[in-house]
């Protein structure tokens, strides 16, 4: 027997639970590998949860080991989030300046750069829509592209080392981007692509700086709708900082939207796999997209909105 | 959003005048490929086109066609590889290469009864049987994932092979999908979650041919684009044949009995060459905006409006 609830308590609960939902809703839509828990004899003792690879196998939970020295002009491997596999989810935007209400995590906006940040609709953080409202190209499997790649759901990510050129492979949507060491410059007119164009060299023995131009505007930067323009220029460091450890850093430079750079990410810690781990597999889809907004996103979603996308 | 990475496609596109196949794969590139070119860089590259162009806007020059064979180096199928008999070799818009729908030869894998209905039922934009994207199920209009060996039998083009010491990564162009094969001795998992690639085993049979068996597809990719179907107890065999230091077969074999009464090769014997180390590899995604765009405007007849 239903009491009559208060409209102001009801919609405060139903914004509570939809709250609760949305973080969780927003990985459905991607067609993710599940972790396949069959073989409870791999459960450590330790109190943390063992996580698994693409091919069902334990991924070897993260020793206390003395530091072994690092290799020089050496990133390659296969590098998972230090901190747990979820910590370069970044749902509230890019790591160091996440949209939690707190003070000092906004970029230092420009005019131009304010006005098309207002105009996205994020679907997490503290200016999120319901699903179906959001206009965030990604949610409907567009390509994330560069630098978003690395500032949204930055997983288990390998890295291939060659003579002329750096591989990045990531896990989210199978993507593979190419760094270029042979000596060339960035193109100066490029016709702009989703991951752009990349060049990088080594500025020491344990320090690998890439620049990044051309990058489609059609993109956001990260989760939470930061803009960019043509213009943008982005530097990425990897820190190889001993032999199991790596750092990245990511620094944001588009000066029509933003007063000065900004470090969306800062030497994010990363630790190396073993070589013989499966990359899960996590790819965009979008008949798991229809499916999950005709379950979840389109009920609570404004009946308009669902008309617009 | 900037108009121009759509109207310059629609000129293009219909200026070539080229048949409703090459429209639908024009809408699913990247605006980077469609764009026209500015003082003389990039271009589209077509048939007709004498240049190719890479992805960093440098002209690519074919390899002489009395060039001298080199010996193959061993156990090695490492490099960036380019369908040798154009850029559009591997495309395969009417179907697998060894099968193509294309109202000439039709030839047909060997359906079983249940594999003869499940194809019928897909409905591909392309090929004799093709319909207009607003009454097709091919989940690759929608930009759903390919999958494999769909990757391998439509729009197979650039393809980088990197070879560690316990894995083959192929490193495909069209949507920069990376893929794994292992190599260090693993079998393949027995009653595996699917995946749109599957996972994958492989090894070397002789010095010159590597061997790769996978597993674990999910069934919802079609196995090409005229829409033949799979189980989940497809298997896949594919063969690279280092024929010399310059030159890469490419062969792929589908193995679902419960669709096909008997295996048969849908790919046989592509033949690559080898691009040079520097060759940058064009970006080549789809985008279900722009898709929807291209359907709205040029798939779709305008009185329907779906």
């Amino acid at each position: 027997m239903l009491k009559r609830i208060p409209a102001r308590r009801l919609s405060a609960t139903v914004s509570f639970i939809f709250m609760a939902l949305v973080p969780i809703a927003s990985l459905w839509p991607r067609n993710s590998q599940r972790v396949s828990q069959n073989d409870s004899n791999a459960v450590t003792s330790s109190a943390a949860a063992v996580d698994y690879d693409g091919w069902g196998r334990p991924i070897p939970a993260l020793a206390n080991q003395k530091a072994a020295p690092a290799p020089k002009h050496d990133i390659s491997g296969i590098w998972d989030p230090a901190n747990g596999p979820d910590d370069g989810g970044q749902f509230l935007g890019a790591k160091t300046f996440p949209v939690d209400g707190k003070p000092g995590h906004e970029p230092p906006f420009t005019k131009a750069g304010m006005e098309a940040y207002l105009r996205t609709k994020p679907s997490n953080g503290a200016r999120m829509v319901p699903p179906g409202e959001t206009n965030d190209p990604e949610a409907y499997c567009d390509p994330q592209g560069f630098p978003r790649e690395d500032l949204f759901q930055f997983r288990t990510t390998q890295i291939v080392q060659a003579p002329s050129k750096v591989l990045i492979l990531y896990e989210y949507d199978r993507i593979w981007r190419t760094i270029w060491t042979d000596g060339r410059e960035l193109p100066k007119d490029p016709e702009p692509r989703w991951f752009g164009y990349s060049v990088g060299k080594w500025i020491d023995d344990y320090t690998f700086l890439v620049e990044s131009n051309g990058m489609d505007e059609r993109t956001w930067i990260d989760h939470a709708g930061r803009p960019h323009t043509g213009e943008l220029r982005v530097e990425e460091r990897f820190h190889r900082v001993d032999h199991d450890h790596l750092e990245l850093s990511v620094l944001i430079d588009d000066p029509q939207m933003y007063t000065k750079p900004w470090l969306a990410m800062d030497k994010f810690p990363m630790r190396l796999l073993p070589d013989n781990i499966d990359v899960r597999e996590m790819i965009c889809s979008p008949s798991y997209l229809r499916e999950y907004n005709s379950v979840i996103g389109d009920p609570v979603s404004e009946p308009a909105a669902k008309k617009e996308r | 959003m900037s108009q121009r990475h759509l109207n310059p496609a629609i000129m293009a596109g219909l200026l070539f005048a080229l048949p409703v196949a090459n429209l639908q794969a024009a809408g699913r590139q990247t605006g980077s490929e469609r764009q026209p070119a500015k003082s003389g860089e990039q271009r589209t590259s077509s048939d007709f086109a004498p240049t190719v162009y890479d992805g960093w806007g440098r002209a690519v020059s074919r390899p002489a066609s009395d060039r001298k064979s080199v010996p193959a180096p061993v156990r090695d199928i490492s490099g960036t590889w380019e369908p040798a008999g154009g850029p559009l070799d591997g495309v395969q818009f009417n179907g697998s290469k060894n099968y193509q729908e294309d109202g000439k030869s039709d030839r047909e894998p060997p359906y079983t009864e249940p594999g003869r209905k499940l194809w019928q039922d897909n409905k591909p934009s392309i090929g004799s049987r093709g319909v207009v994207p607003a009454d097709s199920n091919d989940p690759v209009l929608i930009c759903d994932p390919q999958g494999f060996p769909r990757e391998d039998l439509f729009q197979l083009r650039t393809t980088q092979i990197v070879q560690t010491p316990l894995k083959v990564l192929i490193l495909y162009e069209f949507d920069q999908i990376w893929r794994v094969i292992w190599t260090d001795g693993r079998e393949l998992p027995k009653d595996p979650e699917p995946r749109w690639f599957g996972y994958s085993v492989g090894k070397w049979v002789d010095d010159y041919t590597f061997v790769v068996e996978t597993t674990g597809l999910d069934e919802r990719s079609w196995i090409d684009n005229v829409g033949r179907p799979h189980s989940d107890a497809l298997r896949v065999e594919e063969r690279f044949h280092r024929v010399d230091r310059d030159h890469l077969e490419w062969s792929v074999t589908v193995d679902d009995p419960k669709m096909y009464k008997e295996p048969w090769v849908a790919l046989d014997k592509l033949r690559l060459y080898l691009q040079p180390a520097n060759y940058d590899v064009r970006e080549m995604i789809c985008s279900p905006s722009e898709q929807r765009q291209y359907d709205s405007l040029i798939g779709n007849p305008q009185s329907e409006d779906k």
